[in-house]
């Protein structure tokens, strides 16, 4: 038996886990420390290459590095350097977001879902009172009609209008959190209706539908080929328009208007994400007790109070898990919306698109405008966004809590 | 047993860590020059070297934006290359986007020898490194006078060397379907676009279908609209020294005049659009390049050309690579560039694709100056603004493309739209200094 202690077992377990180590330091730790340092920078495309002699630069710039230097481009431009002030490109995307107007703007939004927090604390008590002074829905009712006067008397189209004009960083984001508030519900409502629908046991070819409804997560593979089509059919000269004329009634130019060019990215990002939804809760509706349904038909439950009591609460575990999973990749959406629409329509030099996401944004700077330091930035920030989101996530979904037991 | 066993893993596994480290090209001889030290003058050729260079087999890669049938006919200038140089291989590749294909090809040493590019880019890649300046390989200023247009020497120049050799000049033309229209249908002065608007809307109101197809209106394509922008005398939208002209009232006047064709145009205009629109007689015209002259006639269509507005002439170059020096190919490289630039090489190439050839023995050629598209597009070209080479213009796109897109979209007024370009472009401009 060798001995299982000191510099022996050090070694043991440096061998063990040394390459994921490796790994891990090279494509995920020096990323983020390149990236750091370069969000510090003024590099772009007019300074796009290192001065090897400064310091750090020497160090973290790859084309510093002797492997690489033989090719490196040297030119006739100006490295980069460091930026003046150092924070530079941190300020001129958030800058302006943490001025007192901007804040008290967003104080102002927030405001406005007070009443809905409110309401939910007393709908638990009231649940728990078997003699209710007032119906629960009556609370969350009260709350929203609340929140919509408070949203009025508080002005926050104005606030909105505030918060967007303070740069492009909080544009682009505001404009994939919507994105993603409006798509998700609706994957959800989709995949929900037609999973129960497919659930019904004497459904007439029930196994074909079964099949065909999961197409469009099968084409999400060429999910760009798939986008074109769509673009395709909104196009002024497109299926819909054509369609439309068929009719009588005149077409639209769908793509170059703001609200329908939402629509469409909406729709087609529906429709290559239903399928999810709807496998997902297929299989867990399978796993519900049928006596739980038997029982409340004794009851004299309703389809909805068996909806909203049984089938929503049992379903819980499994849909929570995938609408997380759905938010992270539909914040990161770039494909669709870049084949369908490219960001525009375009709201004017300087400005993000009317459809420009977060990633689609950040490709248009980087690949087109080559803006690599306030990129470098950007990225820094996103990152730190989605890190805090998908840990409050991962405690709500509790994804990873078989991992410690 | 197990120490042995414990042993031959960790060699195992630093072996592996050690191949995985390792480069994985062969390093460079060490007799080879350093990549920084080109290789010394020589005397300036005045005629394309016809002997190769090398005898050693070479393989010279080729980065370009040719497709379709276009490509058909330069791919068989450099075919006869290798023919006459049977050591010499060619490999033709087109990157979907180039600029960030060289960005990160060129420092990992995995780029082309050669990159056909419009002359706007040259400024930026000199700056950058990716490309190096053809003074140094014995292409001098008298060579380039003594073969190539003027309009084509002075775009392949920035910063008192010359970067490219050039390969064709372009201009957009309006190009008609005879089925649909004729010249009458059009403004015989090419200024006159108070007429142009007029003629537009009685077309559309007699036919039911839009006069033209432009698809530099919708689609924020700067370099299409410019036909527009610059007739009504917006100069340029950058100058060399950086000064830029689009809050200016020439430019309100053309934005206007956007507006107020636009009903009488598709909402909606790319290049596949409006080609498909003129094909399946949609549209009767088409503001567009040489580039397009192959599908059309494909198409089976009969065209004819209007001269109309001041276009942008770009000039199509080929830029030799700082990889070519580091391979050592930098001298069979720039003969390819030569060769393909020659005047039999620049005819056989404008009669397949009626082009307008920078090399001025092919340009005077009598039967290239026979073919209708030379003078359809040469008169335009003729009246048009040559494309700048400094980094500017290449920072002209995207803030003119974003401001022509807000005024035909409606986002923006055209005073509230061009002023913000002008800000944009202006701060674009300012990171470069």
């Amino acid at each position: 038996m060798a001995q299982w202690k000191g510099w022996r077992k050090v070694l043991t377990v440096l061998a063990f886990i040394g390459p994921t180590l490796i790994g891990i330091l090279i494509f995920s730790i020096y990323p983020i420390l390149f990236n750091t340092y370069i969000s510090l920078t003024n590099r772009n495309k007019f300074h796009p290459n290192p001065d090897c002699s400064v310091g750090l630069t020497g160090i973290l710039e790859p084309t510093c590095w002797a492997v690489f230097r033989e090719h490196a481009s040297a030119g006739i431009g100006e490295p980069y350097r460091l930026k003046e002030p150092l924070f530079g490109n941190y300020a001129d995307l958030i800058g302006q977001f943490f001025t007192g107007p901007v804040l008290l703007a967003l104080a102002k939004i927030l405001a406005c879902f007070v009443p809905l927090i409110i309401a939910g604390p007393i709908n638990k008590r009231l649940d728990r009172q078997l003699d209710r002074a007032v119906q629960p829905r009556m609370v969350t009712l009260t709350a929203i009609v609340l929140g919509i006067l408070l949203a009025f008397a508080l002005n926050v189209k104005d606030a909105i209008a505030l918060i967007t004009g303070s740069g492009d960083f909080i544009v682009v984001n505001f404009s994939t959190i919507l994105y993603v508030l409006i798509c998700i519900p609706l994957f959800f409502v989709v995949g929900l209706g037609l999973a129960l629908l497919l659930n019904v046991p004497d459904l007439p070819g029930r196994a074909f539908f079964r099949v065909i409804l999961i197409v469009p997560w099968a084409a999400s593979n060429v999910a760009i080929m798939i986008a074109l089509v769509w673009k395709f059919f909104f196009q002024e000269q497109g299926t819909i328009n054509q369609l439309l004329a068929l009719i009588g009634l005149t077409g639209r130019s769908w793509l170059q208007e703001p609200a329908t060019a939402w629509f469409v990215i909406v729709l087609a990002n529906v429709w290559m994400s239903y399928p999810f939804f709807m496998v997902t809760i297929l299989g867990a509706l399978q796993s519900i007790p049928v006596e739980l349904y038997e029982a409340a038909e004794v009851d004299g439950a309703s389809w909805w109070q068996r909806l909203m009591s049984i089938t929503l609460p049992l379903l819980r575990p499994a849909i929570i898990p995938i609408i997380v999973l759905s938010s992270i990749t539909t914040f990161q959406m770039f494909g669709t919306v870049w084949a369908i629409t490219g960001g525009g329509p375009s709201r004017g030099a300087g400005t993000p698109g009317a459809t420009d996401l977060v990633m689609t944004y950040a490709y248009k700077q980087v690949f087109q405008t080559q803006a690599y330091a306030r990129m470098g930035a950007f990225a820094i920030i996103i990152f730190i966004m989605l890190f805090a989101a998908i840990l409050y996530s991962l405690r709500i979904s509790r994804i990873t809590k078989g991992a410690y037991e | 047993m197990k120490k042995l066993l414990f042993l031959v893993s960790l060699v195992l596994i630093a072996s592996f860590m050690l191949t995985a480290c390792g480069p994985t090209t062969t390093p460079a001889p060490a007799t080879q020059p350093p990549a920084t030290q080109p290789p010394p003058p020589t005397e300036a050729p005045t005629v394309a070297p016809t002997v190769p260079p090398t005898a050693a087999p070479v393989t010279i890669t080729i980065w370009h934006m040719w497709s379709g049938d276009y490509l058909t006919a330069i791919e068989a200038v450099f075919q006869q290359y290798m023919v006459e140089h049977p050591e010499v291989t060619i490999e033709l590749s087109q990157p979907t986007d180039p600029t960030a294909a060289m960005a990160v090809a060129i420092p990992a040493g995995e780029g082309p020898d050669i990159i056909g590019w419009p002359n706007d880019q040259i400024g930026t890649n000199a700056l950058n490194g990716n490309i190096v300046a053809l003074d140094d390989y014995g292409v001098d200023l008298a060579f380039l006078q003594s073969t190539y247009e003027p309009a084509a020497v002075a775009g392949v120049q920035w910063n008192g060397k010359i970067w490219a050799l050039p390969e064709s000049q372009e201009a957009i033309a309006l190009v008609y379907n005879k089925a649909l229209a004729s010249a009458s249908d059009f403004p015989s002065n090419p200024k006159d676009f108070t007429d142009l608007l007029a003629k537009s809307k009685a077309y559309f109101e007699a036919h039911g279908i839009p006069l033209f197809c432009n698809q530099g209106f919708p689609g924020g394509d700067a370099y299409h609209a410019a036909a527009l922008y610059f007739s009504f005398g917006v100069p340029t939208y950058v100058d060399d020294q950086g000064t830029v002209y689009l809050n200016t009232p020439e430019a309100l006047a053309a934005s206007n005049w956007l507006l107020s064709v636009k009903p009488y145009l598709l909402k909606e205009m790319s290049h596949e659009i409006c080609k498909t629109a003129l094909i399946e007689g949609k549209v009767a015209a088409w503001w567009t390049g040489p580039w397009a002259i192959a599908d059309l006639e494909n198409a089976g269509i009969d065209y004819g050309f209007v001269t109309m507005g001041k276009p942008f002439v770009g000039i199509k170059t080929l830029m030799l690579t700082k990889n070519a020096v580091d391979r050592d190919h930098a001298a069979v490289a720039l003969d390819i560039i030569e060769y393909f630039t020659n005047t039999a090489n620049q005819k056989a190439e404008t009669l397949a694709n009626k082009t307008i050839p920078a090399n001025t023995a092919a340009f005077m050629d009598p039967e290239v100056q026979a073919l209708p598209t030379i003078a359809g597009f040469g008169a335009n070209a003729a009246l048009g603004i040559p494309m700048g080479s400094t980094p500017y213009a290449s920072a002209q796109w995207g803030p003119v493309g974003d401001a022509i897109s807000a005024i035909w979209n409606g986002s923006q007024t055209p005073e509230v739209a061009l002023a913000a370009a002008q800000t944009a472009f202006e701060a674009a401009i300012a990171g470069m200094k």
